[in-house]
């Protein structure tokens, strides 16, 4: 009798049935937290970088898919989420003028620090999670600064390099909306 | 990776691969696979080569970036009208002031400009080729502190080719790096691989202009000299190394709050909408230094001078012919130091003066042009000549400008 009522309870009832079907329609493919916002960062950055001063003043020019090497792998380890960022570096090598995988492997490395980071930073509070998107940022963006002195043998303008960083800094929003809308919005993820 | 039996024979359902270790794996393959690229990158050597394989990338992000960036064009056209409408009094009281400066400048300059194109004719110097510009509207900027590129809507169907120096109305901006058939990359000279021979106009001395990131100066390094450079000396390029021609005007030289010389760069004085191409080749893509050669004197594409009008009733004694010789000396020593950028300073002081010496020169000799030996010798016995007033000639006015370092 135990056997059956608890096949039929939690098993093949139903309502079991009911919850998979709820628990199917919460998938989230690749499409809704890596491609797209991928596009999102490639059209941003192309806008951004159009001629134009409005006011005398010059558009910001945030690096945008540091925001997603910083929130996909807190959202969820992937596959295909390296390939993607390893691409979106490609593209920033290739329309900034940039050396030829300068931007990839900064991206890369802030990505592969996250992964293992992942289990400590997950549930924390924004400000904790802010805390530590601008100490990634620190070390990010002091990477590309030796990357560069060391390829060209000219140091950067350290000033230009904090203006970039303000300004990518300020879209954390984004990584804190990207984490919100799919860290738990799979059951996979957990 | 974990091997254990769960008795349903179905040993590759329950395969447990360590999902943060195989994520790393394919970290690792795109960290490799980047380190490779970087290291075998040459774009800080700006070579014709390094930049080839971004070509196919210039050609689609320029059509691209014209679509995804009309919204802010058109964006940027209200902005515009709106600065327009609100600050056009002040901006017009601005620009009357401007005017009446740079109306003074204007007549010194067609002086200069006039005396400059005979003494080029007297000395038969050679002049500089024939350079033809293009012109290109800015498609995108990339403004970072890791690189400041620009791409512009013209490639080589225009004719552009690397290494062609890019200017605007009002400085250097850099030059092509990267040409596909209707899109070019210019590399700023605010880039850090951006390495300009420049030289000071007041002083004559050279120096190094090295980008740094910085959108509007750059540092001045290697500067020799004792007070070489000083605060708002005009900074224009040298021509050493032949990448640049030599002229074209760069900025004006500030010292930063480091002590360190830098440029105030003339083209970000307004935006960098709208570019020059100038059709220079260095030396290094000419094909032998015989080409250098083959640019014509002055001589030639200038109409000859006016030539003194002789008139054989007229005889001068030699003590008169010495004194005319000697007054020439005095004008020519007049005219060089007329040159000198103290007096170019002062346009209000300067103009009584030129038109007192143009009044002068009616009645002073001026320096005739050197005559072959057979010529002179022949002369020798011919009637004295009277010193000539040269005739207006807006022909060759028009045609002496030296082609390529006026923008």
């Amino acid at each position: 009798m135990k056997p059956l009522m608890k096949r039929g309870l939690f098993e093949r009832s139903p309502l079991n049935r009911g919850m998979r079907g709820g628990m199917a329609a919460k998938i989230v493919g690749p499409w809704d937290w890596i491609i797209a916002p991928a596009l999102l960062s490639v059209a941003a950055t192309i806008v951004l970088a159009t001629a134009f001063q409005p006011f005398g003043w010059y558009l910001p020019e945030p690096v945008t898919p540091f925001l997603l090497a910083f929130a996909w792998p807190l959202i969820r380890p992937s596959y295909i989420a390296p390939f993607v960022l390893g691409a979106l570096g490609m593209f920033l090598d290739f329309f900034w003028g940039a050396p030829l995988g300068f931007w990839t492997l900064s991206l890369m490395l802030v990505y592969a620090v996250l992964v293992f980071a992942r289990t400590y930073l997950i549930g924390q509070e924004w400000i904790i999670v802010f805390g530590v998107f601008v100490l990634t940022e620190i070390v990010f963006f002091s990477i590309c600064t030796v990357f560069m002195t060391l390829d060209t043998g000219s140091v950067p303008r350290i000033f230009g390099v904090i203006e970039q960083a303000i300004a990518t800094g300020v879209c954390f929003p984004a990584v804190w909306y990207l984490m919100e809308k799919y860290l738990h919005a799979d059951v996979r993820f957990q | 990776m974990s091997s254990v039996s769960y008795g349903d024979n179905k040993h590759f359902e329950h395969l447990k691969l360590p999902m943060t270790w195989a994520v790393m794996g394919v970290v690792g393959l795109v960290c490799i696979v980047a380190a490779l690229m970087l290291l075998g990158d040459r774009s800080e050597q700006v070579e014709a080569d390094a930049y080839a394989r971004r070509q196919g990338f210039d050609s689609a992000a320029g059509p691209v970036n014209n679509v995804l960036s009309w919204p802010v064009h058109k964006v940027g056209d209200g902005t515009n009208w709106l600065d327009d409408y609100l600050f056009a009094v002040s901006e017009n009281r601005i620009l009357r002031k401007k005017v009446a400066e740079l109306s003074q400048y204007e007549n010194m300059y067609k002086q200069e400009r006039d005396l400059n194109s005979r003494y080029e004719k007297l000395l038969n110097l050679r002049t500089e080729p024939e350079l033809q510009m293009v012109a290109a509207r800015s498609v995108s900027v990339s403004r970072g502190p890791f690189a400041n590129n620009r791409l512009i809507d013209a490639g080589s169907k225009k004719g552009i080719t690397f290494g062609n120096p890019v200017i605007t109305d009002q400085g250097l901006v850099g030059r092509i790096v990267g040409v596909s058939s209707d899109v070019s990359r210019v590399l700023m000279v605010t880039d850090v691989t951006s390495h300009v021979p420049v030289m000071v106009m007041r002083s004559d001395a050279r120096a190094m202009m090295n980008g740094d990131g910085n959108t509007g100066y750059t540092k001045l390094d290697f500067v020799r000299g004792k007070d070489s450079v000083r605060e708002g000396d005009q900074v224009l390029t040298s021509g050493d190394g032949g990448i640049f021609p030599r002229g074209l005007p760069v900025g004006e030289a500030v010292k930063g709050v480091d002590g360190v010389w830098r440029v105030r760069l003339y083209s970000n004085r307004a935006p960098i909408d709208f570019v020059k191409v100038v059709k220079f080749q260095d030396f290094s893509q000419l094909p032998d230094a015989s080409t250098l050669l083959r640019s014509p004197p002055v001589s030639d594409i200038l109409p000859p001078p006016a030539m003194p009008k002789v008139d054989p009733q007229s005889q001068i004694s030699p003590q008169t012919s010495a004194q005319i010789s000697a007054s020439a000396v005095a004008t020519s020593a007049s005219a060089s130091s007329s040159a000198a950028p103290a007096s170019v300073t002062q346009p209000a002081s300067r103009a009584p003066s030129s038109s007192a010496s143009s009044r002068a020169s009616s009645a002073a000799p001026r320096p005739r042009p050197a005559a072959p030996a057979s010529a002179s010798a022949s002369s020798s016995s011919a009637p004295a000549l009277r010193p000539f007033t040269p005739e207006a000639t807006p022909a060759a006015a028009s045609s002496s400008t030296p082609a390529g370092t006026q923008p």
